[in-house]
Formats: structure tokens, C-alpha cells, sequence
């Protein structure tokens, strides 16, 4: 393929120095060596991006960058030595329409060599997709085949609206879509570092991923939050400050039962609603995570059998969760009680590790 | 294949770096939960939870001695409340920090005024948007406008998220992520200790 990128450039040697080239040379105004040292490097920046590979935000864009200097230089005495601005503009549209703009510019480039007909410059991007550009197009089969394929330089949509918009407001500034197209990449980049962190993470999408770790954060949140209401709430005061109200872990946890019976009523709904909220936003994954973090929640009978079990006083409002998660669960009463509760009372039966 | 490695070499950083993190956050979560303790007056459930809670997060952010700015946002609002301020001395250290801290909340200030100034003009932005999209490019609208409001919702959860910009919420929430690991996996493995230890 990319020994047909060669001919194409030789083409235009070629064309130059032979006897076209010689009515060439007097009609065109710009140089015809000038134009091999361009396409040569830009075949050279082709194969650069090539090798780098499509996702590669940078190689598109120095590709881009070097194609502005061939313009600049054509600009000076030819208006139409590339296609037309509008056909360029709507080729570069995407990282994607870049290479399909590039393919154009040889299209564009041998075409206009071969042809001795200045004024028809733009024309020719339409009517020299035959032999160079079946060149090109084997070239550029990699990258985007559809777009070539599609046909009309002119009008070749890329099939990326997305970045066809962005490019194009990039295009009058060029360090604004280099700059742009790197943010881009960062946020890539960062995504996929978080797709390591968050479970369930093998989204392409930019937005499920996003929902991912909304949901990811929201349940590590509500996590903490559980875990320093549970018994953790007596036990962790109670085993480091021995000396302090509670006594020792014992009487921490059973104060903690004493003291919160009175109060539980009212403060518990209170937090109960806020997190039974949370969870029925995204009761599916919420119920993912529990059980992949080894949390479990059990069936009401269970529950009460070991609150009773135990004697706490507040056992007795133990109700469950709705029935929506997976098999084995009690169906549980539409009252909006969690399995907060059941990590409270239940001596912590929720919150254990699962081996 | 580099690529590999460098993922390798991230995943073994990173376990090294919560296990640091861990001891840290023990440390000075226990410190906390000393101090809250001490005070004699006896809390119900609510109270306590908020304290523990609050000794954690307080905790977990100056692990990480302010070099996220989460934790700066976590600190700068606790440092709101007067009654939190002996906590938040005695588990985060000198004084320097807290400098930093109080500026965060003013800076605050300002971002919030300008999102003020947004919402006037969001209006005129909403029809400016509705205006390219038409045929091919309305899947692209609804797209962004997907992204976009998760974005809002991820910074809303992140503490200090709304003062940033998409890229560096991004980067806060990998961050606090793993933070917030840490923080429950140190709970869990307290609580059942203690209630082993029954």
C-alpha cells in the first residue's frame, strides 16, 4: 500500500519532467519541484500516522499542519491548486476526515499534474478518482474505507458527525483543534484508568462510563456512610477510647442499642428515606455492588429470627428491601426500610466479608 | 506492549500507594475518633454516625496532605463549622494547610457567582444549541448533551467538583475513588474485628 503511496508520488515526477510536465511548466505557476519535496513529505507524515495508528490524535493533526503549508504555498500564486477550500473544509472534519482530506489533497495533487488545464482545477478532484484514486484508496483502505469509497472528494462526509463539528470550528484556528483534540485525548486516557478502578466498567460509551462511575461513587459513598452507622458506630468508639464514656466495646454496643431505641424512630426514617432514595435510583447496580463487595441482604424472617436472637429492641422494625433483587429474597413489603437496619441490629451479619 | 507494562507497573504503584494510604488514614482516623470521643456528651446514633463519618472523611483527606482538590474541598468545608475546627486542627497538622483551606472557600465564592452569570445566559446558549442540530447531527446533540449532564451529576458527587472543569473532575473522581476504597475497606475490616473480638 504503501508502495503505491510511492508511485503516486513519482507520478508527479514524472508528470513533471516529461512532456506534459514541460507544458506544465509554463502554465503552472508554482513549482513543480516544490510540490515532490511536499508530497514527500507528506507521504512521509502519512506513513508516520499510519504506523501510530488512527487513534492517535497527534499524527492527524501534524498530517494537518503539514498540509497547511502546501496550501499556503499553492495560495500564493494558484487559488485553485487544491481542491477547494469548501471541499477541504468539509474534508476535515474528524481525525478520520483528515486522512480522507489528505487523500483528496493527491487527488488533487496528481490530478492537477496530469491534467493541463489550469482553470479546471476544481473540477478535478471529482473526475480523478479513477486511477489515482484507486492508489490512494489502497492506501487509505486502513483508515476509512467507507469515506473513499463514498466517493466525492468534494462532498465526502466522514462518518463521524461528532468530530465533524468540532473540527470544523477548529479548522480557522489550528492550535485550537491541536489543544482540543489533546484534551480529548487526556479525558481518553483518564477513562480508561477509571475503567480499571470501577466494576463493570467494559463500556465504550463515553456516557455509560460516565453513569458507571456515578453509580460507582454514589455506592462507595453510601458505603461509608452505612458502615459508620452500623456497629462499627459503638464498637469503634467503644475499642479505641477504652477510658472514654462508653466503657469498653461491650457497653459501647449495648449503650449504643439503649440509646438509639429511644431516638431510633424518628432519626432512622430520616436516613433511612435518604438512602432506601439513593438505592432506588439504581436498585439493579446498587444490588451488583452489594454483592460483590459481600454484602448481602437476607429475607425478613432471617433477619428477625437473628435480631430476636440477639434481643435488640429494634429488631422488630426489620423490613426488607424490594423484592426486585435476585432470588432467596423474602418478598419484602413495599415499606421503604432498608437493610440498613438489618446491618445496625442484626450484629453486623450484612456487613461481613464473604470468603 | 508498552501499553502493558506501564498498566502493570500502575497497578503494583497503586496497590503500594493504598496500603500506604491505609496506614495513614488509620492513624489519623483513630486520632480523630479519640478527639471526638473525648468530649463528654453523649450522642444518639445520628450524631454519632455524622462524627464518625466526618472524623473518616477528615481523616482520609489529610492523608493525603492536600494534594487533591477534594480533600481541599472536604477540609474547606469542614473548616466551615466552628465545632469542627479542633478536629480538623489536631488531625491535619500545621497551621500552613489551613491557609490554603479558607482560600478555597472564597475562590468558591467567586465560581459560584459566575455560574450565577451562566445560568442568565444558559438560556440563550439552550436555543444556540438546539439550532445546528438537525438530520445527522442530532444523535451528536443528544450525545453531548448526555455527557454532559452525567458530567454535571459526577461533579455534584465529587466534594469540590464543581469548581472544575470536565478534565480535572475526571481525574478528582479517580482519585477519591480510590480513597473511598480505602476508607471502606478499613471500616469493614474494624468492624469485624470488633465484632469478632465479642
Amino acid at each position: 500500500m504503501l508502495s503505491g503511496l510511492q508511485t503516486t508520488v513519482s507520478w508527479s515526477d514524472v508528470s513533471g519532467g516529461d512532456g506534459d510536465g514541460g507544458q506544465n511548466k509554463s502554465t503552472l505557476p508554482w513549482d513543480v519541484d516544490h510540490f515532490d519535496d511536499q508530497s514527500a513529505i507528506l507521504s512521509s507524515k502519512l506513513r508516520q500516522h499510519q504506523i501510530t495508528g488512527s487513534a492517535g490524535g497527534r499524527a492527524p493533526a501534524s498530517a494537518l499542519k503539514s498540509l497547511q503549508l502546501p496550501r499556503g504555498l499553492g495560495s500564493t500564486g494558484e487559488s485553485g491548486l487544491f481542491p477547494n477550500d469548501n471541499i477541504d473544509d468539509s474534508n476535515f472534519k474528524s481525525p478520520m476526515g483528515d486522512n480522507s482530506s489528505i487523500q483528496n489533497l493527491f487527488h488533487g495533487f496528481t490530478g492537477s499534474l496530469t491534467s493541463n488545464q489550469t482553470p479546471q482545477f476544481r473540477h478535478l478532484p471529482a473526475q480523478t478518482f479513477g486511477s489515482p484514486g484507486a492508489a490512494a484508496a489502497a492506501v487509505m483502505n486502513q483508515v476509512q474505507a467507507a469515506s473513499v469509497s463514498a466517493g466525492g472528494g468534494g462532498g465526502g462526509a466522514p462518518s463521524q458527525p461528532r468530530q465533524r463539528v468540532r473540527a470544523r470550528r477548529g479548522q480557522a484556528t489550528d492550535p485550537h483543534s491541536i489543544a482540543e483534540r489533546l484534551r480529548r485525548e487526556r479525558i481518553a486516557e483518564r477513562m480508561k484508568a477509571l475503567q480499571e478502578l470501577v466494576p463493570n466498567a467494559n463500556k465504550t460509551d463515553k456516557a455509560s462510563m460516565l453513569d458507571e462511575i456515578i453509580d460507582y461513587v454514589k455506592f462507595l459513598q453510601l458505603q461509608v456512610k452505612v458502615l459508620s452507622m452500623s456497629r462499627l458506630g459503638g464498637a469503634a468508639a467503644g475499642a479505641i477510647a477504652p477510658g472514654g464514656a462508653e466503657g469498653g466495646g461491650r457497653t459501647g454496643r449495648s449503650s449504643n442499642g439503649t440509646v438509639s431505641s429511644s431516638n431510633n424512630n424518628d432519626t432512622m426514617m430520616v436516613t433511612e428515606n435518604q438512602v432506601v432514595k439513593l438505592m432506588e435510583e439504581d436498585m439493579g447496580s446498587a444490588m451488583q455492588y452489594l454483592q460483590g463487595k459481600g454484602l448481602c441482604l437476607m429475607p425478613i424472617s432471617l433477619a428477625t429470627a437473628i435480631s430476636t436472637a440477639t434481643c435488640h429492641p429494634s429488631s422488630s422494625r426489620n423490613n426488607h428491601p424490594l423484592g426486585s433483587a435476585g432470588g432467596g429474597e423474602g418478598g419484602g413489603p413495599s415499606s421503604p426500610n432498608m437493610s440498613v437496619l438489618t446491618v445496625q441490629s442484626a450484629n453486623g451479619v450484612s456487613v461481613k466479608d464473604s470468603p | 506492549m508498552n501499553l502493558c507494562q506501564q498498566n502493570a507497573n500502575s497497578k503494583e504503584a497503586k496497590m503500594h500507594n493504598s496500603c500506604q494510604l491505609e496506614k495513614e488514614f488509620i492513624n489519623k482516623w483513630v486520632q480523630g475518633l479519640q478527639i471526638c470521643n473525648s468530649s463528654s456528651k453523649k450522642m444518639n446514633l445520628l450524631e454519632r454516625k455524622k462524627k464518625i463519618k466526618l472524623s473518616a472523611d477528615i481523616a482520609i483527606a489529610s492523608a493525603k496532605n492536600l494534594t487533591t482538590s477534594w480533600s481541599k474541598a472536604i477540609i474547606s468545608e469542614a473548616t466551615k463549622d466552628e465545632q469542627n475546627m479542633t478536629l480538623v486542627k489536631n488531625v491535619c497538622g500545621p497551621e500552613s494547610k489551613f491557609m490554603y483551606a479558607h482560600q478555597k472557600v472564597t475562590s468558591h465564592k467567586r465560581t459560584t457567582s459566575k455560574k450565577i452569570l451562566k445560568k442568565c445566559y444558559g438560556v440563550h446558549r439552550k436555543m444556540k444549541k438546539m439550532e445546528p442540530c438537525r438530520g445527522s447531527n442530532l444523535a451528536t446533540c443528544i450525545a453531548k448533551r448526555l455527557v454532559k449532564k452525567r458530567t454535571q451529576v459526577l461533579k455534584r458527587l465529587v466534594p469540590g467538583g464543581e469548581l472544575m472543569d470536565e478534565y480535572s473532575v475526571i481525574k478528582e473522581a479517580l482519585d477519591y475513588i480510590l480513597s473511598l476504597k480505602v476508607q471502606v475497606d478499613v471500616m469493614k475490616n474494624l468492624v469485624n474485628v470488633t465484632t469478632s473480638l465479642s
